[in-house]
């Protein structure tokens, strides 16, 4: 057989075959996400979890004799899974909606992100918990065994009833909202929830049903993946954010979109394969970026706004808790005898740990930006940092540098191309855009892959100071964490930092007094990412390592953790939560792989019951105590305008 | 050039279509420089989406907006916003967690032109704090100076926002609906205000108070259906009777 342009035409067909097929689970997918994202307005990060729990409940019918053996249950093969998983992961799906989801509807955005993402840990932790990184092996049916010989490639049945039932699917799915009486209620209900109620529909009732069927349709293609790919705890996780980066390309609220670019997605990466292996897992997020550039709203969306601030600080202005000058001396006194307590090393931790969150803090906190991909500037700066010390002998203070001018030209590129974006998108592009790193970071020669740099020399600083005495090197982060925080607060207390706080506040009015919001947002979310990047090059010094982890997007979450759990938006909140997350990490090392579920519960809780913070809480405790002392005082004056809301 | 000097506004032809329907269709309309000029007609007529235009906040399906004879149809809304055309909205517009006085000082701090220097401490900005309190007392909010913005009374932040708008010293304002939701006393006070701040400068405003608009404007433009449908004084438009029919046949 001929070959086309050098490529055996075998591995050609094979490979977009292999596309195709993913590409039907990405349409499959991220038509759920973009259903509960255009109805709900939740960025469904739980969503590779449901997938997951998809596969796993196939799995499960098939093994019921070993799981519950003396019932003499029978096992139940593909085709009883198929019927009945998608329903159960769909109902797991309305249980879901009724617990949590629904609550967090009329906040910010950023809270149901938060809320799914702690959700995801939750279900991928327990089932990592009960069977580890090793995947399953659930056989194809016997019914779509054997195949199709087409002269130039063997075509499997099962692919190809997979490929022809999940096109199905996706238009069928695409019919009933665009085409039916029900859909039209439906995009109704999302416009205007009063009016629709007003019909006498019930609407809590049918946003449940929306998101139970956006999951049942991730446990209907789980079910389909059990007998290709291998079914894992890591299922859902690893195709999550791919789908984030698929519905930003789709663009915003177009149903037909998200399928069409499933199937083009899956296709271009099974192309990619074929000519240049090595890029095929960060295609899609490359795509991302170039489509941003030239269509900001995506192929198929309309209009696009730019990102918008939001105000979720839990501040309250000339509290004694942000009075910054105060608190950078007292940090320090602290940070000075906290060597005489814990170890040296453990304290390094922190401080890097707290240095990273107040820089999230910067543009989570202070801008109202959810940003999700912090991990790129602190990784991309803790293998630079760690490169050039170790490669190249950089003494320790410019090897530092030179990650931050890393993290800092990143920021500059991620931040121009996300900001386009509002919202959540902004926290999927970020997201995606991290992942990019994450890829490059894996598959590049000088990064070593799953080992890492190792063995960085911590040298000395400013020539003669042995920074291999932990006492040095523990003050040394000391003064590092001690600038970076002064600086935030100088950032925040400045002119440029006023403007941020009016754009957070009010950005149509702050548009209206003659300020380019987007170019105060670009340079507050550079800012950040380079902040974000010196606590990561200090980190690699500090550990002599730059690992996967720390461009992971796990990463990225904690960040989130620690300001959300100190307090978003305040002085002290992300000092704070890194003490509390950093210790409960050391607390909880000994659970091993619990720990992700503990982590993942945090979230969840954090974001039901601990939205201010603990110093946000704080704040309210005083703002109370001072209420009712002034009222004690003057029981006859006029009650005062209360100084703080929310 | 051969435009009118007197004219700080040209907008010929000005169309903006969403998803077909038409909310402004072919509006010419010019405003005299130095002049109170009122946009009124039926709810629906098009004013807000007029003023969105105007402003940039939205982009013209067709036609062209020359302010001071310059093209200015294919600007940022910050950018016409620096040139001196400053608007109001219909919600009152302030930063509800910001002090009375930083909500003015935030627009008495662009022109310093040091609004980019996150290195610099925001006592730099404490020069500005006189040119503040002289717009305050001028709205009668003094008093209030220290206190968060959010507590001030609706009447009390529209005053706010009137002084923020002024301490851009801009030479044209649009003002959307500057008196909705307020009370009779407060509205005297903002006519007032309107009136005393007018001297060289230009106002547009929509306004659906017609004693309001009778007090204040030197022109009206009828609005109707994203149309002009007459233009001219007070009076000439109320005995206009395409303009009655408008407003009793309308759904008003």
């Amino acid at each position: 057989m001929m070959d086309l342009i050098g490529i055996p035409p075998q591995l050609l067909f094979g490979q977009l075959l292999i596309g195709l097929i993913n590409g039907v689970f990405y349409a499959m997918m991220s038509l759920g996400v973009a259903i509960i994202f255009g109805m709900l307005r939740i960025g469904n990060f739980v969503h590779g979890a449901q997938y997951m729990l998809g596969a796993f409940g196939a799995w499960y019918l098939m093994h019921l004799p070993e799981l519950f053996p003396g019932l003499g249950l029978p096992s139940l093969g593909y085709w009883w899974a198929l019927a009945l998983v998608p329903f159960a992961v769909g109902l797991i799906g309305a249980a879901t909606e009724r617990l949590f989801i629904r609550r967090v509807y009329d906040l910010e955005h950023a809270y149901g992100l938060l809320l799914t993402v702690g959700l995801a840990m939750v279900i991928e932790g327990l089932f990592n918990v009960t069977y580890g990184a090793a995947g399953q092996q659930y056989g194809v049916p016997d019914s779509l065994k054997g195949g199709v010989n087409l002269g130039f490639m063997f075509l499997p049945m099962y692919r190809l009833w997979v490929i022809f039932a999940g096109i199905l699917v996706c238009v069928a799915t695409w019919y009933v909202i665009e085409r039916t009486k029900l859909g039209a209620y439906l995009r109704a209900a999302t416009e205007n929830p009063d009016l629709v109620r007003a019909f006498g529909i019930n609407v809590p009732r049918m946003l449940m049903l929306t998101y139970a069927f956006g999951v049942g349709l991730a446990g209907l293609a789980g079910v389909m993946a059990a007998p290709i790919y291998q079914v894992s705890p890591q299922m859902g996780q690893s195709i999550i954010i791919t789908i984030f980066a698929v519905v930003v390309i789709g663009g915003m609220g177009s149903i037909f979109g998200a399928i069409v670019t499933g199937l083009m997605l899956g296709m271009i990466e099974g192309l990619t394969k074929v000519f240049w292996p090595q890029a095929s897992t960060t295609v899609i997020f490359v795509i991302m970026a170039i489509v941003l550039v030239f269509r900001p709203a995506g192929l198929f969306g309309k209009e696009t706004v730019a990102a918008h601030a939001a105000d979720i600080s839990a501040a309250r202005p000339h509290s004694i808790l942000e009075n910054g000058r105060l608190w950078i001396v007292l940090l320090g006194a602290g940070g000075i005898v906290l060597p005489f307590f814990v170890y040296p090393v453990f304290g390094m931790k922190l401080l890097c740990l707290a240095l990273f969150a107040c820089a999230y803090n910067l543009i989570f906190g202070y801008v109202g930006l959810l940003a999700f991909g912090h991990a790129a500037f602190y990784g991309s700066s803790a293998y630079i940092a760690a490169f050039t010390a170790a490669s190249w002998g950089f003494p320790t203070e410019l090897a530092i540098l030179s990650g931050v001018a890393m993290a800092t030209l990143l920021g500059a590129l991620f931040g121009w191309l996300a900001i386009r974006r509002q919202g959540l998108y902004f926290a999927m592009i970020t997201l995606a855009l991290a992942q990019l790193v994450y890829f490059y970071v894996i598959q590049a020669p000088w990064t070593h892959g799953e080992d890492g740099i190792q063995s960085v020399p911590r040298g000395y600083l400013l020539g003669f100071i042995e920074l291999n005495e932990p006492l040095n090197m523990y003050y040394f982060v000391l003064a590092v964490f001690l600038g970076g925080f002064a600086l935030i607060y100088r950032i925040v207390h400045s002119p440029f930092g006023q403007v941020l706080k009016s754009i957070r506040e009010n950005e149509p009015r702050a548009i209206s007094l003659g300020y380019s919001t987007d170019r105060f947002k670009l340079i507050a979310f550079t800012l950040s990412a380079g902040l974000a990047g010196l606590a990561g090059g200090t980190k690699a010094i500090v550990f002599q390592i730059a690992s996967l982890a720390d461009v992971y997007f796990m990463t990225s979450a904690d960040a989130l953790l620690m300001t959300l759990i100190g307090g978003v938006g305040t002085l002290l909140g992300p000092v704070v939560g890194a003490v509390i997350v950093v210790t409960m990490q050391k607390e909880f090392a000994t659970l091993g792989s619990w720990v992700i579920v503990v982590q993942g519960a945090a979230f969840v809780l954090c974001v039901l019951f601990l939205r201010k913070g603990v110093v946000g809480t704080l704040e309210s405790w005083l703002s109370a105590r001072e209420e009712r002392r002034r009222q004690l005082d003057a029981p006859n004056a006029r009650p005062a305008p209360s100084g703080a809301h929310r | 050039m051969n435009l009118p000097a007197d004219n700080i506004i040209e907008a010929r032809g000005l169309t903006k279509r969403f998803h077909g329907f038409a909310a402004v269709s072919e509006v010419d309309l010019d405003v005299r420089r130095h002049s109170i000029h009122a946009l009124i007609g039926p709810n629906g007529a098009g004013k807000t989406t007029f003023f969105n235009l105007i402003t940039k906040f939205l982009a013209p399906s067709e036609g062209t907006i020359r302010y001071n004879g310059d093209d200015i149809t294919a600007e940022s809304p910050a950018r016409v916003a620096r040139r001196g055309i400053v608007r109001s909205f219909q919600i009152s517009a302030i930063f509800p967690r910001m002090t009375v006085a930083e909500n003015v000082r935030i627009a008495l701090q662009r022109p310093l032109g040091t609004s980019f220097r996150f290195w610099q401490s925001e006592s730099t900005l404490d020069r500005l704090s006189e040119r503040v309190d002289e717009l305050l007392d001028a709205v009668g909010l003094g008093a209030w100076r220290d206190q968060s913005a959010a507590g001030l009374p609706y009447g009390r932040k529209r005053a706010l926002e009137f002084a923020t708008t002024l301490a851009l010293e801009p030479e044209l304002m649009l003002l959307d609906e500057p008196t909705s939701g307020l009370g009779s006393e407060d509205v005297d006070r903002i006519a007032d205000l309107i009136r005393k701040v007018s001297a060289n400068r230009t106002i547009l405003m929509v306004e659906h108070n017609l004693s309001v608009v009778a007090r204040l404007a030197d022109t009206i433009t009828v609005l109707a259906r994203g149309k002009v449908l007459a233009e001219g004084a007070y009076a000439d438009v109320s005995a206009d009777p395409r303009v009655i029919e408008a407003y009793i046949g309308g759904e008003e």
